[in-house]
């Protein structure tokens, strides 16, 4: 080997880590998939999006058998949501903010919705909101009751220590058998009814 | 004498002041000739490297020695420093290390009921999907119950069982997601911090 290429070798040595990739994708996904794949969590990088959610959603693909256009397409549609979440909750959210916000959309809470959520939640992480409003979806709630649900606790300024009592109490309520949307809007307006009162309790 | 010599030397001075009469297809046939000629590809290569001999005085030497020690002393861990620096936040983003920010976990047990099953496993977002993934293999307790008790870290997950390493089924005790993506459902799970 010349001494030209000995240098460069020991350069792109020195170099690789700066375009290290996942090896998972490398062992589950066919050439062409995890060409396409690289290219798109290389794009969310460099926007400064979230990039474990496309590793594993591409790797979920893969664990299910999909066909590469599939996982492309998905990890693709993935992308856009955390390109759009952080759009909507603007350039300082961070990668939690950014990741529970695509899970929310993902869940079929819209953008504008998500921008509502944003605006209640004020200067506080709109993580844990994000986290509840999806996982009340996901147990059954219907999506706009789920929603006005959560800007009305943030427009009350409820903590999230609180926000995630509310949950588990819905998600109880729901367990035995309580219909999902009822089970929210009682339990939330029980908690705004507490906050409401949160002021006299320094009094008692 | 003089007179007799200086006729002659004027005559061959006017001759050669004379032009030469030249076809006009002359430049062109030179420059064909030129360009017919084979072409020295690695010439400015060979110039670079062909021996040549170099003077040099030795209070020169010295200088041009205490500035390689310099450099190799203080440059040379300071150029790469910087780019250990520039590489790092980039291999850290994709390969979290657990040594400098180790992810909080709770452990969780998972339960399926699958009578007839062979093997079962959880696979998740927290797993990479990994059917093979040892710490997520469930054991049977008997009477067709499979369970396993795993770390998963804090905040929203999803995830499935894997029976028999071709069956996906969602977690019958819990909420499930519509995964419009590869047509398998999953089910939803929050982990929180317990108090």
């Amino acid at each position: 080997m010349t001494a030209v290429g000995r240098a460069l070798l020991a350069l792109a040595v020195v170099a690789a880590p700066a375009f290290a990739q996942d090896p998972r994708l490398a062992a589950r996904l066919d050439k062409p998939t995890l060409i396409a794949v690289n290219a798109i969590v290389d794009s969310a990088r460099v926007a400064k999006l979230p990039t474990s959610p496309l590793v594993d959603k591409a790797l979920e693909g893969a664990a299910k058998g999909s066909d590469g256009q599939k996982i492309v397409v998905a990890v693709h549609q993935l992308s856009l949501r955390l390109g759009s979440a952080r759009h909507v909750l603007g350039a300082g959210a961070s990668i939690d903010e950014i990741k529970s916000a695509a899970g929310a959309l993902d869940a079929g809470v819209t953008p504008h919705d998500l921008a509502r959520i944003r605006a209640a939640t004020g200067k506080r992480a709109v993580t844990m909101p994000l986290a509840v409003l999806t996982d009340l979806i996901e147990r059954g709630v219907p999506i706009a009751t789920a929603t006005s649900t959560v800007i009305q606790l943030e427009r009350s300024g409820v903590k999230d220590q609180e926000l995630a009592m509310f949950q588990r109490n819905v998600r109880a309520d729901i367990d035995r058998g309580a219909d999902p949307g009822v089970a929210a809007t009682t339990r939330a307006r029980g908690l705004v009814l507490r906050s409401g009162g949160a002021p006299d309790k320094p009094a008692q | 004498m003089r007179d007799e010599n200086e006729l002659p030397l004027r005559e061959i001075a006017r001759e050669l002041r004379e032009p030469v009469p030249v076809s006009e297809s002359f430049d062109a046939r030179v420059m064909r000739a030129v360009r017919a000629l084979p072409r020295h590809r690695f010439g400015f290569w060979l110039r670079l490297t062909a021996p040549r001999t170099i003077t040099i005085k030795p209070l020169t030497w010295g200088v041009l020695a205490a500035s390689l020690i310099v450099f190799a002393a203080a440059g040379v861990p300071r150029a790469f420093g910087a780019l250990h620096r520039a590489t790092r936040p980039i291999a850290t983003a994709l390969f979290p290390s657990s040594a400098k920010a180790p992810v909080k976990s709770q452990r969780v047990q998972f339960v399926l009921v699958a009578p007839d099953a062979k093997k079962v496993a959880v696979v998740g977002d927290f797993n990479g999907w990994d059917a093979q993934h040892a710490e997520y293999q469930a054991k049977h307790r008997g009477g067709g119950v499979w369970s396993v008790t795993a770390p998963v870290p804090l905040g929203h997950h999803r995830y499935s069982f894997v029976v028999d390493d071709s069956v996906w089924v969602a977690d019958p005790t819990a909420p499930r997601v519509v995964d419009n993506d590869f047509g398998t459902p999953n089910s939803a799970i929050v982990v929180e911090e317990l108090k």
